[in-house]
């Protein structure tokens, strides 16, 4: 009976992971805090340093084939929620992934299979962007027969075409790719559907197929002057830079918009030597682009006009010889909860542009593939990317995203068709809530300042155009910077509540491993809850004494 | 314990390898590193002393010592565990040492106690008014309470005193011990491990450490403990004064496998410790219970504790708690019995700093120059469990308890200038003085002539009121 005065107070401890906030973030739904527990924890768990980094890259891999590339381009939302940000900064995960993944390609890591049986469907990939190829490496890692279509000589999509060589090497892109064709994965490049396939052949030769078009078309500014030379679309100017032939721009560059494309616009058309000029509607704080970028881009010398919107484009002749520019104010909020921008009346005025480039926006190109998918512009899918059950899709074809986003939406496709042709039940929903405050407690891990990946100053970024701005950072960097994670919900053998308990309510388990360095002896508990109110991490969490 | 002293290394001059007879002692020297594991008063006072001791011979040491506790945590996570009852003599002590407790960590002084037994109560006030003592709060407060500055934990005032000293504060947890040839190997929870030149283990009996050593002193077997009881419970202050007051009270009540029960006022709290045989659940409840503990409280209502531990305490010292570079000091090795144990911590800390800065480190030097102070706590023990076998005794027998409350109250009524009983009460509950000089005290002449006038009187008086329940105190 336990009616005593103090009875009630008595408490005592569950084992129970929760979710860290890095991995409930993470674009791709990788186990950040298990890949770095590896590494971190490799001396309890026996693992040489190599060992370790090796395990942790296969760990990464098995979500993400792409950590050399992500670790340079993700916009690292893992970091955003991370719950050292307030004591010494977050742990610098992208940084950590990106020595990942340049260890896996140096030391030629390859990716692993799941089931070695062949399996008799033959699975079609429609665009060899990161969504694609994410779903062609999970098909055929389970043994299926995969063939990927790309209308572009070269695969990766936006990331080939897209993202500008000073954030992502080619050979960095490719090499990882390269890993994934030798899984077995056929890629058909130079072969758009609709143009050199058609849509029907597709379907005959496939029995599932996989949509990963991505946004390939530009939306137009629909002003006075856009048509002719000297006006480019952003990502159109972006590729012909990455296929090896810039058109020339001029002395004054007028780049328009403000997300992700838009800044690499910038950016690397002001590493030709062009003064440029940013014009987007709205503040910088409504700016969709990554905010590091929009920083680096001012660190090289962009200027930024803001609250501006193009109203017509100025010609003498053919040649671009300015643009007219109405200044906007934020009014009432929009369907998004922005604040829509108004114009101010009577305030256009002349920037002087020798070319401008339009990166407002793209959407899915369903010229020549209408037929695959007769719904609306932009992709609608059931859970999982499913549209029927030969027809799965994925990435920015389903809204603008980025490119961690992309390869989930491959993984969990595949996952999910997977079990559906094996006749298995469907994955579960993963959750989302966060282990954060009270549970944690900051201060018992020692202060560390958060690691920073060098980068190249800015004039140097001007003088060679195409070295990366950012360094990866050195081993002995990457063995501390692992050594900052909290480990937020999952045991990391700091022994406290094994050392403390009065009772010894904790054994040291036999196979010390992340999440299970102490098995509870519930016997031998006395109630007092010293264990969970120690355990920094919050993976003792109190339970009414038995 | 093996230990290679010094290796022949390629050009020793091996004559003066063997016949360096005062080379060859171990001791610090310069650039010597020591390792202390446990940041609790026998670690931090050890560090206090041996930097300060080093100094003083121009002696150039360092010292790390690791303590993962962080003393800004409320509740046991952040507590070494006691009733917090620091004596006024220890007080004193520490201030001609030049450590003065800053009035934020004294959270109340005592100025008298109230003995409670079923024959009654009686307040004893401090003796001859000066042996006030200072109740403390180890960690940084009970659960949920007010957050103290960090600088209201007793403990944590110790660690930051042996930090401003010069030692290195590791915040991380020990969880192996190794030789390196020769030298003892610090290993921590993270994988990081140090060799040192002395190795000072200071932690304490209320965690698994001591099971670290098995391995590199197969000899050292840990002190013999008992489980007891610490709960906080949280009252209005006006509460506080009117039932508790400045007093620390004493319960010497027949409830069998209890040995002493006290309630010390802190700040908003008021502090239970109970000591007795295998304190469990029911112990408690039965004592919370009892109508003289449930009349200190407003309404007679026990409230929830706010917190609450079951700390250990040392009932018998460790075995062979020194070797060549390596030494146990505070309640890893001996402390003063269920009283004081920061008391002799101090000193056993103190002469165990001597002991490696004017001696030597070998097991020899803690042999000649150690063991003497734990000697003297080790026999003081002895007595100290015959004074507490003749307070059980009181605590069993009415008749003896009838004896001791009359005694009392009549020396605090007449404010006499020879308070024996009260004397021998207050320093047998606060440690304010060694169990010898309690004992002593019993032998004045007049001692056994009052207790045995006043048994006889007590009991006679007791049977003329008919029964009716006694209080002299009120
Ligand atoms: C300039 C720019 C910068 C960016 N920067 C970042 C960044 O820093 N970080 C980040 O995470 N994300 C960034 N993104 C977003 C990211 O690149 C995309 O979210 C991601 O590439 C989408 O992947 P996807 O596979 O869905 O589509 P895409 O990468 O667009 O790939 C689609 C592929 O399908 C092919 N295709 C289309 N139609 C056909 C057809 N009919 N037949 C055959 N092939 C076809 C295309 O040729 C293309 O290769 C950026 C995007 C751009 C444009
Ligand atoms: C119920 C009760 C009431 C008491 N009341 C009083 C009183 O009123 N007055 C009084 O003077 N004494 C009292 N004592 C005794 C007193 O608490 C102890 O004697 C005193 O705390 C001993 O000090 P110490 O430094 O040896 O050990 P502790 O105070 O126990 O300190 C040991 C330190 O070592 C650290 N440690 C443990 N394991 C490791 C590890 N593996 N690695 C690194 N660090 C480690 C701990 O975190 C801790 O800080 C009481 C004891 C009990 C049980
Ligand atoms: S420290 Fe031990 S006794 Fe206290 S609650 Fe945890 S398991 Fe139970
Ligand atoms: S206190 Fe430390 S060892 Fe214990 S469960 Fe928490 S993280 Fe693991």
């Amino acid at each position: 009976m336990k009616t005593g005065t103090f009875e009630q107070v008595l408490a005592q401890p569950a084992q129970a992971e929760q979710l860290p906030p890095c991995g409930a973030n993470c674009a791709t739904g990788t186990d950040v805090r298990g890949w770095i527990a590896v590494v971190a924890q490799r001396h309890k768990l026996g693992l040489t340093d190599a060992d370790a980094i090796s395990q942790a890259w296969r760990m990464v891999a098995d979500v993400n084939p792409f950590p050399a590339t992500l670790g340079r381009i993700c916009p690292h939302p893992c970091e955003a929620g991370c719950n050292r940000e307030g004591k010494d900064g977050a742990v610098a995960i992208n940084a950590l992934e990106r020595f990942l993944g340049d260890w896996g390609l140096r030391q030629g890591l390859s990716l692993e299979r799941m089931e070695s049986d062949p399996k008799p469907e033959r699975i079609g990939v429609v665009g060899a962007g990161p969504a694609g190829l994410s779903f062609a490496y999970q098909m055929a890692r389970r043994g299926y027969r995969v063939t990927v279509y790309d209308g572009e000589p070269k695969p990766g999509g936006m990331l080939q075409h897209g993202i500008p060589e000073y954030r992502l090497p080619e050979e960095v892109l490719t090499g990882e790719i390269q890993r994934i064709r030798e899984l077995g994965v056929e890629l058909r490049l130079g072969t758009a559907i609709g143009r050199d396939v058609s849509v029907d052949e597709l379907r005959t030769q496939h029995d599932v197929l996989f949509l990963g078009i991505g946004a390939q078309r530009a939306q137009r500014l629909g002003v006075e002057g856009e048509d002719g030379p000297g006006v480019w679309s952003g990502t159109e100017y972006l590729s012909s830079v990455n296929r090896g032939a810039p058109p020339a721009l001029g002395d004054d560059v007028v780049v328009v918009g403000g997300g992700n494309t838009a800044i690499d616009a910038a950016r690397t058309a002001r590493r030709t030597g062009a003064r440029v000029t940013l014009l987007y509607r709205r503040t910088r704080q409504e700016m969709p682009a990554i905010a590091a970028e929009v920083e680096e881009a001012l660190v090289e010398g962009v200027t930024l006009a803001l609250l501006a919107a193009p109203l017509r484009i100025e010609r003498t002749g053919e040649a671009v010889t300015a643009i007219t520019v109405q200044r906007m104010e934020l009014g009432e909020p929009d369907a998004s909860g922005r604040r829509r921008p108004v114009a101010v009346a009577g305030s256009a005025y002349e920037l002087p542009a020798s070319a401008v480039i339009a990166a407002v926006s793209q959407e899915p190109d369903w010229e020549g593939i209408g037929s695959l998918y007769t719904g609306p512009t932009w992709v609608k899918t059931q859970p999982w990317g499913r549209i029927d059950e030969q027809l799965w899709a994925g990435g920015d074809a389903l809204g603008l995203g980025i490119a961690g986003i992309a390869i989930a939406h491959g993984r969990r496709a595949a996952e999910a068709l997977h079990a559906q042709l094996r006749g298995q039940p469907a994955p579960a929903a993963p959750s989302r809530a966060a282990v954060t405050g009270k549970a944690i407690k900051p201060d018992y891990y020692a202060a560390c300042a958060r690691t920073e990946a060098p980068a190249l100053p800015a004039a140097q970024r001007l003088v060679s155009p195409e070295t990366e701005v950012h360094a990866t950072i050195g081993e002995a960097e990457f063995l501390e910077e692992v050594t900052r994670c909290f480990s937020c919900g999952l045991c990391f053998g700091c022994e406290q509540c094994f050392m403390y308990c009065n009772g010894k309510g904790f054994v040291r388990a036999e196979h010390a491993a992340p999440g299970a360095y102490f098995t509870l002896q519930l016997d031998a508990c006395e109630g007092c809850r010293k264990c969970i109110e120690l355990c920094p991490c919050g993976f003792l969490s109190a339970q009414p004494l038995a | 314990m093996a230990f290679v002293e010094r290796t022949v290394k390629e050009g020793d001059n091996l004559a003066a390898f063997f016949e360096g007879g005062e080379e060859r002692r171990l001791t610090l020297t310069d650039g010597s590193r020591i390792a202390v594991i446990g940041g609790g008063p026998a670690g931090t006072f050890f560090t206090y002393f041996l930097l300060r001791l080093a100094e003083s011979i121009d002696l150039d040491v360092s010292v790390d010592i690791y303590e993962p506790r962080s003393f800004a945590y409320q509740g046991p996570a952040g507590c070494n565990h006691c009733g917090g009852i620091v004596s006024e003599s220890l007080v004193q002590l520490l201030a001609t040492e030049g450590i003065n407790l800053p009035p934020a960590v004294v959270q109340r002084g005592i100025e008298s106690y109230v003995l409670h037994m079923d024959v009654g109560t009686v307040r004893i006030e401090t003796p001859l008014q000066e042996k006030r003592i200072a109740a403390v709060f180890r960690g940084n407060g009970p659960r949920e309470s007010e957050p103290l500055p960090v600088s209201g934990s007793f403990d944590g005032f110790l660690l930051e005193l042996a930090a401003s000293s010069g030692a290195r504060v590791v915040r991380k947890l020990v969880s192996a011990t190794s030789w390196d040839t020769g030298r003892p190997r610090v290993t921590c929870s993270d994988g990081t491990s140090a060799t040192y030149d002395l190795l000072a283990v200071a932690a304490g009996i209320n965690s698994q450490a001591l099971q670290l050593f098995q391995e590199i002193a197969p000899g050292y077997q840990a002190p013999k403990t008992l489980k007891t009881f610490i709960c906080e419970f949280r009252l209005p202050r006006e509460a506080l004064d009117k039932f508790i007051g400045p007093s620390m009270h004493v319960f010497l009540l027949d409830i069998p496998r209890l040995e002493f029960a006290a309630l010390i006022p802190k700040g908003e709290f008021l502090t239970l410790c109970i000591l007795g045989d295998d304190v469990d659940n029911a112990l408690i409840d039965t004592f919370l219970s009892a109508p003289e503990v449930k009349a200190c409280f407003p309404d007679g209502q026990v409230p929830a504790p706010a917190c609450h531990c079951f700390p250990r305490v040392n009932v018998e010292a460790a075995a062979q708690l020194y070797g060549d570079r390596i030494v146990w000091i505070g309640d890893s090795g001996v402390a003063r019995l269920y009283k004081d144990g920061i008391g002799s911590a101090y000193r056993v800390a103190k002469a165990a700093a001597k002991t490696v800065v004017h001696h030597g480190i070998s097991a020899e030097d803690f042999r000649q120059h150690y063991g003497p102070a734990c000697g003297r706590i080790n026999s003081d023990n002895t007595i100290a469990k015959f004074i507490f076998g003749v307070s059980t005794l009181i605590q069993r027998v009415r008749f003896l308890r009838r004896g001791v409350l009359r005694m009392t109250a009549n020396e605090q009524q007449r404010r006499a200038a020879r308070r024996h009983m009260s004397t021998v009460l207050w320093d047998l509950f606060t440690g304010s003085a060694p169990y010898k000089e309690v004992l002593t005290r019993t032998f004045h002449p007049e001692f056994p002539a009052m207790l045995g006038w006043n048994l006889l009187a007590g009991n006679l008086a007791r049977r003329r009121a008919n029964g009716s329940k006694g209080n002299a105190h009120g």
